[in-house]
């Protein structure tokens, strides 16, 4: 099915460039997600806009440097982290974004600046295997999650540097969420060093979900989309909502990209409610158009990170793209310390 | 090697070898070169790359690290190959074929799939611990993976058939009258191992060894997949600073490491071992 559309797209590409019509090139990161991207945005994209778009991957931080640095740009917009992107603009690596073209009104203000707009966000919760928790007591806390003998068994962590493994540590430390920012970064490694033999880092979603219901990690922190999708599948997970942190990824486009006008148009329809509605409805992840929950049904409303603000921490992006470098260095050397 | 191609010839063998010496050059010296001048110049001109990967405890560990996997990989490897390549050397060559076609297909299917396969046989509840359990050997099932162990034994598995083809070649080579007179001799069995065939053979295991071991150097699917990150290899370093943190001065500093590495071991292969295989 989505091997025939993909297909679709590329017969209707080399058709619309024969007619010289015009095409653009999306780059996301492979899986669902980018297949969910190319059903709910590009297909309706291309259907309205006349403009084929032609789905590439996964996303890579040194192809689109080494892309803007040759002039030779060939992705004209890329899904990437949002602090990525923050950075990136500052760096000079990213197109300003045309808001005459982007209808900013509509999107929550937590995820646009001049250079990105969100292209869905998520919440990082605590998710734990009750095939592994059978007892009473069930995890709930982030320090339930770095407590080993409460909850025995191997933890699960992003492995990547991002926003929300520090600021789990932290939490679960006792640093309450709203002193968080600046990272005490000695205050978090240290954290994390009590239960560094425990940790498996999982790389990408699809392993996260096969850690967590393989029992091989019992209990973890996960993206709140791939819990719901294991919820879809049949399978008993337990998700704990309790101080949830927000993070986002943003639509960029690269410096120098050729199909600058297709690429701000398709922004649009990417953000736009219905795109972004129809998007969070197949993946779990949540809107960042302010009306697409209208557009959703109740059941799905209740599962997204929009309805659980009441314990919810959000990343602070603006910080992490200041300091992603700092921060990066010390994780990478921590991990292989 | 090339003393069946007269002298007149060698040269026309270097014409044939142009298009494919414009290739190395094109797709691989001048980006190599490109790369090395970051390491130098980036974010500031000055060695200053070099000095913060020589000169910190986590990136030695690295280094140590990918020199560990290897020379470990390089040895079991050895071990395994050793016997398979001596039993293929002697087996009627219909078998023979037969063997090889299997060690072959595990080389044509795909990288990707063969670790994920290993992730799956190796994990608390995989195959391998299901097993290791039922016949009673442990009772509490063991990490393989995320672990020194899950990228041996991955690796291993990988670089098996890049030991026994040249040890293969080899060995058959060797006469097998050469170890009766041996046996007539007075030899035993295990001297005939470590003093005929072991000799004889140590061509095909240098450069059996010298393929694994520097093939598993610049290694990044197999230990990002079945090791964890205290075991982090030099590639997997090299990704992170190209790829996540944009930090392409530092990358190219390591990958030019790694580079001479790899060709001074090869040339020290070629000044000790490379005169006995003529």
């Amino acid at each position: 099915m989505q091997m025939k559309s993909l297909l679709a797209v590329a017969f209707v590409a080399m058709a619309a460039s024969a007619a010289n019509a015009q095409q653009m090139v999306f780059t996301s990161w492979g899986g669902t997600t980018q297949d969910a991207q190319t059903e709910f945005w590009a297909a309706p994209f291309t259907e309205k806009a006349g403009t084929a778009v032609l789905q590439d991957g996964p996303t890579d931080y040194g192809k689109i440097k080494a892309m803007v640095e040759a002039g030779a740009v060939a992705w004209d917009v890329v899904d990437t982290e949002f602090d990525w992107a923050l950075q990136a603009g500052k760096a000079g690596l990213l197109e300003p974004l045309d808001f005459n073209v982007i209808d900013k009104a509509k999107l929550d203000p937590r995820f646009v600046s001049d250079y990105a707009v969100g292209s869905f966000y998520y919440s990082f919760v605590i998710g734990w295997n009750p095939a592994n928790f059978s007892g009473d007591a069930q995890p709930a806390t982030m320090a339930d999650l770095f407590d080993t003998e409460k909850f025995p068994g191997k933890r699960t962590f992003y492995k990547w540097s991002a926003p929300g493994v520090i600021e789990a540590a932290l939490l679960a430390d006792g640093l309450p969420a709203d002193q968080l920012y600046p990272l005490d970064l000695d205050r978090a490694f240290k954290k994390l060093d009590t239960i560094k033999s425990s940790i498996i880092w999982w790389e990408g979603g699809a392993q996260s979900q096969q850690l967590l219901a393989s029992g091989e990690a019992p209990i973890g922190l996960f993206w709140n989309g791939r819990l719901a999708a294991l919820q879809a599948d049949g399978m008993p997970v337990g998700i704990s909502w309790q101080d949830n942190i927000t993070a986002a990824d943003a639509l960029v486009v690269p410096k120098g990209a050729r199909n600058k006008e297709a690429a701000m148009a398709f922004i649009a329809e990417a953000t736009s409610a219905k795109a972004q509605a129809d998007f969070a409805t197949k993946t779990g992840y949540a809107p960042i158009n302010l009306d697409s929950p209208e557009l959703m049904e109740a059941e799905l409303r209740a599962t997204l990170p929009d309805a659980q603000t009441a314990n919810q921490i959000n990343a602070d992006m603006a910080y992490w793209a200041e300091h992603r470098d700092e921060i990066g260095n010390r994780w990478y050397a921590w991990q292989a310390e | 090697m090339l003393s069946f191609l007269t002298p007149a010839r060698r040269g026309s063998g270097l014409g044939m070898a142009m298009p494919a010496l414009l290739l190395l050059l094109a797709f691989f010296v001048i980006p190599v070169a490109g790369l090395l001048s970051r390491s130098v110049t980036e974010p500031v001109t000055g060695l200053q790359n070099y000095e913060t990967l020589l000169g910190s405890a986590t990136y030695l560990r690295i280094f140590f690290n990918t020199f560990l996997v290897s020379g470990l990989v390089t040895l079991i490897t050895a071990l395994i190959a050793f016997p398979v390549a001596w039993a293929l050397a002697i087996m009627p060559s219909r078998v023979a074929a037969v063997v090889f076609a299997i060690i072959l297909l595990s080389m044509w299917t795909n990288l990707l799939a063969r670790t994920y396969a290993w992730m799956v046989l190796l994990q608390q509840t995989g195959l391998v611990n299901r097993i290791l359990m039922a016949i009673g050997i442990i009772d509490q099932p063991i990490q393989l993976t995320n672990n020194l162990i899950g990228v041996t034994i991955g690796m291993v598995y990988i670089m098996l058939p890049f030991m026994i083809l040249p040890l293969y070649g080899v060995i058959k080579k060797i006469d097998p009258a050469i170890l009766q007179a041996a046996a007539l001799c007075g030899a035993t069995k295990g001297q005939a191992l470590r003093r005929v065939l072991l000799p004889l053979a140590t061509p095909g295991i240098a450069s059996g060894a010298l393929m694994v071991f520097v093939m598993s150097l610049g290694y990044f699917v197999t230990p990002s997949l079945l090791g964890g990150t205290a075991n982090m290899m030099l590639a997997e370093l090299i990704v992170q600073q190209v790829q996540s943190l944009l930090n392409w001065g530092m990358g190219g500093a390591a990958a030019f490491i790694l580079l001479v590495v790899t060709l001074a071991l090869y040339a020290l292969q070629l000044r000790l071992f490379e005169g006995k295989a003529r």
